[in-house]
C-alpha cells in the first residue's frame, strides 16, 4: 500500500471509538472490524508491514457501505471514506481485479454504446428467466431461490433509455447540463425524463450530457482505479469543454463522485486535475437547482389536506450526509406535495445499498434495507421520495420483497407530477 | 497460546472466537492508541461462558483481558502480554428496570447512553456521564469507576453500583452487594471490584441504582480575565452552598482552541471560562441560577450568559464540547492526564500548570470538571521530536508530584492501566501497593486476569 499517501490520513485517528456509535454495519456484525476505527487500524497495519495478507485485508475493507456516517461523527475529521477507497484500490492493484469487474467497470461503464447494449440484453434475459412482481413503483422481477439471493428482485428494464427517447436534436445545446447518470438513464428512464422536464421550467436552456460514461463511483469503490479513471477522463474533458453554467445531478452519488471523490483520487499532477476542480465547482444537486432558479416557487399551490403526511423524504447518505443537502430536498418536496409531506421515521437511516456491498453481501444489505423501509412504513409513510439512484434501487427491491404497495420515487417524479396535473 | 487451548476455546465459542490476524489487530488497542496483539478474541454471551473461559485459562495459563468498547484512556483493555481478549460487547441486554425500587439490572456490554435513555423514558436518571457515554460500556465504567461532568453533584459510577455478579480469576462466580438501599454484611466487595480495571474479576451483571430525573436545569457561561478569578468563583459558588450538576473550567489555552469555531461571542480578554449547570425543582433552579450569576460577577466575570431552554443550553455547551476535537490544532499528539486536587487548591494548581508550560516550553491545554477539582491536563506535542517528548514526560512527573503534594490524586477517572503504573507507588506508598498485590493474589492467584496492568512488572515479580 502507498505509505506516503495513507499514513498521514490514518495518523489522524485517535482511536477514540466515537465511530462505533453510528456505523451502519456495527449492529449487524457486533465486532470492531466493521467500524472505521478497526478499518483504519488495518490500513495502518498494512502500510507498516504488520499485516501482509492482501486478500484478508481486502475482504475486511470491502465489508463497509461507505455510508460516511463514521466520518461525519468523527471528532478528529478522519477521512475514513478516502482511507477505505484508497486502501481497496491499492490492495486491488496488488492482487489484480477479478475478470468480471474488469469487463463491467473497464469496458461497459465507460462506454455509452456498451451500456445500451448491456441493458437490452439484460432486459430480454429478465423476461425469459425471472418471475414478475408488480409493485407500487413499477414492475419488478424476482430471482429464483436457486440463485441463493434470498428473494432479490430487480426492476423491469425498459426497452429504451431516457436518452434514447429524446427526439432528434432535443436537449443538445444549453447553458445548463443535466447529468442523468446510468440508472436514471437506463433503468428508470422516467426519472431522467422527469428531471429533464422539470429543469426546463427554470427558463434556462437544458442540454443532456450524451454519450456519458458512468460517473466512475462503482469502479472506484470496488478498488478499480484504472476503470474509474477511464470514466472520469471520458467525462471531465467533455464537460469542461462544454463550459456550462451549471451541471445538475438527479443522483447524489454521481454528484459526490464529481464534487469530492474525483479530486481525492486524481493525482495532483494529472493533466485533467485543473479541469476537474473547475467542473466540481459547477456541479449541483437537483433540489438546490430547483430552489435557486425558482422552479418550485412557481409551482401551483399544492392541494390542501390531501392525506396528510403520506409522503416522506429519505436522506441519501452521500447527498444529505456528506454533501449536507438534506434541507433542499425536503423544501422541494414540501412545495411539490404540500401537506402530504411529513418527516419520515428513520429518514436518515442508511438504506443498506452501499453500491457493490449489495452484491457482495446481499443478505446483510437486505436486512439493513428491510429495516429502513419497515420503520418508515410503521411511521405511516406510503411514498418514499429521495434523490439517489442506489437508494431507489435498494428501497424498491425492499418494497417489492415485502410491501409492494410502498412506493419509492425520485423527487423529480413528484415535481413533474405537480407541474403536469395542476 | 498454542493449539490446545485454542481448540478448547473453539469448542466453547464456535464462530464467536476470532483468530485471524485482521480480527486480532482490531482488538489490539484502546483510546490511548497503544497496541499489542492478542492471540485470540472471544465474544461470550453468558456468565457461564465467561466462567468456563477463565477455568480454561487457569488450566492452560493464558491471560484473559476483559474489554468493553475499548474507549479506555489508560490502556486497560490492551493485551500487553497477549492472550485472549474477552469482548463483552455482545452481552448487551438491559435485564430489568424496576421503577418501584429504582433499580436497573444490566449486562456489562450495555452502552452507557442506552441505559441512561431507557431510564429517562421512565422518568428515571442514571447520572454517571463520562464524555464517552455514547459508546463506552457499563462494564468498562465499573472497571474504571468512570465519572463525568455531573460527578460534582451526583458522584461517579461507584455511587450507583449496588451489587455485582462477577467471575473471579479463579473461575468462581461471585455475587456481591445488595438490591436494597442499605446493606453492611461483611467486607464491601462491590466497591473493591469497582475500579479494579478487570484485574480482580470480570463483571457479568450489574445491579445499578437509579434516581428520579431532575425536573429542570439552567446553564450559565461566564468569562473571566484570569484563571485566578475563575477558580475563585468556583470556590465562591461552593461556599454559597450551591451544588451545580456541572462546573466546567476552561483556561486560556482551551478557549483559544475554540475561539473561532464557537458560534457564540468570546470576549477578547477572556482568560478563563466557567460553564455551570444547576438542576432540580423549577423554583430552586431559578434562584440558584441567580445566585451563581451573582457569584460569578462578584469574582470579576467580564461576561455572563444564561439559558434555561434545551436549545440555548446546548449552544452554551458547544464551547466546552468543541475543545477535545479542536486540540489537534495545537499539536497532533496528546498526552492526556486527569489529575484531581481538593477544590480549594484549584487556583494554585492552575497557576502551577501555566508555570510548567512556560518553564518547559510546552503547549499544555487545561480544562475539566472544576467542581470536583478534576483537571484534564493535555500536553500537546508534535510526536516527532524526541527532545520535546522527554520534556513532556518530565512535565507530567512534575505535575503528578505537585498533585500528590496538594493532597490530590493522579487519576480522577481514567484509571492506572499501563499509562500510570509507574506512578502508582508515588501516590499510595509501598504499603498500599503491597496490600493491593496481596488482594490481587487472593482474587486471581494465577495472575490470569489482565496481567501487566496497574502494577509495574517488577512489582508483580516481587510478589
Ligand atoms: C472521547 C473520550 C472521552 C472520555 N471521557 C471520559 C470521562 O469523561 N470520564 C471518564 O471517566 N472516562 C472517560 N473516558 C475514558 C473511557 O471512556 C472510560 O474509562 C470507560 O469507562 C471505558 O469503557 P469501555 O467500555 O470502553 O472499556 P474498555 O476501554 O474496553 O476497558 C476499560 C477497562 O475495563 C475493563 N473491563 C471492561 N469491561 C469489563 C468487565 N465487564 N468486567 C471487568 N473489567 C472490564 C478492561 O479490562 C479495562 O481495564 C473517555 C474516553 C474517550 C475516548
Ligand atoms: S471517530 Fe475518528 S478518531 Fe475516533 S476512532 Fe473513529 S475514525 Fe478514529
Ligand atoms: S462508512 Fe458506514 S459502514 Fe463503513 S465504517 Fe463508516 S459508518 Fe461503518
Amino acid at each position: 500500500m502507498s505509505r506516503e499517501e495513507l499514513a498521514p490520513l490514518t495518523l489522524a485517528c485517535a482511536k477514540c471509538g466515537t465511530c462505533r456509535t453510528v456505523c451502519t454495519l456495527y449492529p449487524e456484525r457486533k465486532a470492531e472490524i466493521s467500524v472505521a476505527r478497526g478499518k483504519v487500524a488495518l490500513v495502518d497495519a498494512a502500510i507498516s508491514g504488520l499485516d501482509g495478507n492482501a486478500e484478508a485485508l481486502q475482504e475486511a475493507l470491502s465489508d463497509c457501505l461507505l455510508c460516511g456516517r463514521c466520518e461525519r461523527a468523527c471528532p478528529n475529521q478522519v477521512r475514513v471514506e478516502e482511507i477505505i477507497m484508497k486502501g481497496r484500490a491499492d490492495l486491488a492493484e496488488e492482487m489484480g481485479i477479478p475478470a468480471w469487474k474488469q469487463v463491467v467497470f473497464g469496458r461497459v461503464m465507460p462506454s455509452a454504446a456498451a451500456k445500451n447494449a448491456a441493458r437490452t440484453a439484460a432486459a430480454s434475459a429478465q423476461k425469459l428467466f425471472l418471475r414478475k412482481v408488480p409493485t407500487g413503483s413499477g414492475l419488478h422481477y424476482r430471482f429464483p431461490e436457486k440463485f441463493g439471493w434470498e428473494g432479490r428482485t430487480v426492476p423491469a428494464l425498459p426497452g429504451t433509455s431516457f436518452l434514447g427517447s429524446l427526439a432528434h436534436g432535443e436537449a443538445v445545446r444549453g447553458e445548463v447540463i443535466l447529468f442523468v447518470g446510468c440508472v436514471f438513464d437506463h433503468v428508470f428512464p422516467q426519472v431522467g425524463r422527469a428531471a429533464y422536464e422539470t429543469l426546463r421550467r427554470s427558463g434556462k436552456k437544458i442540454s443532456v450530457f450524451r454519450d456519458a460514461a458512468c460517473c466512475g463511483l462503482p469502479a472506484l469503490v470496488s478498488g478499480d482505479k484504472a476503470s474509474a479513471l477511464r470514466c472520469v477522463e471520458e467525462n471531465i474533458g467533455r464537460l469542461s469543454a462544454a463550459s456550462p453554467e451549471r451541471i445538475v445531478f438527479p443522483c447524489g452519488s454521481c454528484l459526490l463522485m464529481f464534487r469530492r471523490n474525483v479530486l481525492s483520487f486524481l493525482p495532483k499532477g494529472h493533466p485533467l486535475y485543473g479541469q476537474a476542480v473547475r467542473v466540481a465547482d459547477l456541479c449541483e444537486d437537483y433540489a438546490s437547482f430547483l430552489l435557486e432558479t425558482g422552479v418550485v416557487s412557481r409551482l401551483p399551490d399544492p392541494p390542501k389536506g390531501e392525506k396528510a403526511g403520506r409522503i416522506g423524504y429519505h436522506d441519501p447518505c452521500h447527498l444529505s450526509g456528506t454533501l449536507g443537502k438534506g434541507g433542499e430536498g425536503r423544501e422541494v418536496l414540501r412545495r411539490a406535495v404540500g401537506d402530504s409531506f411529513a418527516e419520515m421515521k428513520g429518514a436518515d437511516l442508511c438504506c443498506g445499498y452501499g453500491g457493490t456491498f449489495n452484491i457482495r453481501d446481499y443478505p446483510t444489505s437486505a436486512r439493513i434495507g428491510q429495516n429502513k423501509v419497515s420503520v418508515a412504513a410503521e411511521g405511516g409513510t406510503a411514498v418514499i421520495a429521495t434523490a439517489c439512484s442506489g437508494c431507489i434501487l435498494q428501497m424498491r427491491d425492499m418494497a417489492a420483497r415485502t410491501d409492494p404497495s410502498l412506493r419509492v420515487v425520485h423527487l423529480a417524479e413528484l415535481v413533474f407530477q405537480a407541474i403536469s396535473h395542476r | 497460546m498454542d493449539g490446545q487451548p485454542l481448540s478448547a476455546l473453539r469448542d466453547l465459542f464456535g464462530e464467536r472466537l476470532f483468530t485471524s490476524r485482521e480480527q486480532r489487530i482490531c482488538y489490539s488497542y484502546d483510546a490511548t492508541g497503544t497496541m499489542s496483539l492478542p492471540d485470540a478474541v472471544a465474544f461470550p454471551v453468558s456468565a457461564e461462558e465467561v466462567r468456563r473461559t477463565v477455568l480454561l485459562a487457569n488450566e492452560h495459563r493464558f491471560p484473559v483481558i476483559p474489554r468493553g468498547a475499548g474507549s479506555g484512556f489508560s490502556g486497560g483493555s490492551v493485551p500487553v502480554q497477549g492472550g485472549l481478549v474477552l469482548s463483552l460487547e455482545r452481552m448487551d441486554r438491559i435485564l430489568s428496570i424496576d421503577t418501584e425500587n429504582l433499580v436497573a439490572v444490566v449486562e456489562p456490554g450495555v452502552v452507557t447512553e442506552t441505559l441512561k435513555e431507557e431510564a429517562r423514558k421512565r422518568g428515571l436518571f442514571y447520572p454517571p456521564d463520562p464524555a464517552s457515554l455514547k459508546f463506552c460500556t457499563i462494564g468498562g465504567n465499573i472497571a474504571e469507576c468512570s465519572g463525568g461532568m455531573c460527578a460534582v453533584k451526583y458522584g461517579v459510577t461507584r455511587d450507583y453500583v449496588m451489587g455485582l455478579e462477577a467471575v473471579l480469576g479463579t473461575g468462581e462466580l461471585i455475587r456481591t452487594g445488595v438490591t436494597t438501599v442499605k446493606g453492611v454484611v461483611g467486607y464491601d466487595l462491590t466497591r473493591l471490584l469497582v475500579g479494579s480495571e478487570g484485574t480482580l474479576g470480570i463483571v457479568t451483571k450489574a445491579i445499578l441504582k437509579l434516581i428520579p430525573f431532575p425536573e429542570t436545569a439552567a446553564t450559565i457561561l461566564a468569562f473571566f480575565r484570569s484563571n485566578h478569578d475563575g477558580s475563585s468563583a468556583v470556590a465562591g459558588i461552593i461556599r454559597e452552598r450551591i451544588t451545580p450538576c456541572a462546573m466546567e473550567l476552561m483556561d486560556r489555552t482551551a478557549i483559544d482552541c475554540v475561539r473561532e469555531e464557537a458560534d457564540l461571542p468570546v470576549p477578547d480578554d477572556a482568560g478563563c471560562a466557567l460553564l455551570i449547570e444547576v438542576d432540580g425543582p423549577r423554583e430552586s433552579v431559578s434562584t440558584e441560577a441567580d445566585r451563581v450569576e451573582q457569584a460569578c460577577r462578584q469574582y470579576g466575570a467580564i461576561e455572563v450568559g444564561r439559558a434555561g431552554d434545551a436549545k440555548g443550553r446546548e449552544r452554551l455547551w458547544t464551547l466546552r464540547r468543541s475543545i477535545s476535537p479542536a486540540l489537534r490544532k495545537v499539536n497532533p499528539v496528546k498526552i492526556n492526564e486527569d489529575i484531581v486536587v481538593p477544590r480549594s487548591r484549584l487556583p494554585e494548581m492552575m497557576a502551577f500548570l501555566a508555570d510548567v508550560a512556560s518553564r518547559r516550553n510546552l503547549k499544555i491545554v487545561n480544562f475539566g470538571h472544576a467542581g470536583d477539582g478534576n483537571v484534564h491536563v493535555n500536553v500537546m506535542i508534535s510526536g516527532t521530536d524526541e527532545e520535546e517528548r522527554r520534556r513532556a514526560d518530565e512535565a507530567v512527573s512534575e505535575i503528578f508530584g505537585k498533585t500528590v503534594a496538594l493532597g490530590g490524586t493522579i487519576s480522577g477517572e481514567h484509571g492506572i492501566g499501563i499509562s500510570k503504573a509507574p506512578f502508582l507507588e508515588m501516590e499510595v506508598g509501598p504499603l498500599g501497593v503491597s496490600v493491593m498485590k496481596r488482594l490481587k493474589g487472593c482474587f486471581d492467584p494465577n495472575g490470569i486476569l489482565n496481567p501487566g496492568k496497574i502494577f509495574m512488572e517488577e512489582q508483580m515479580a516481587q510478589r
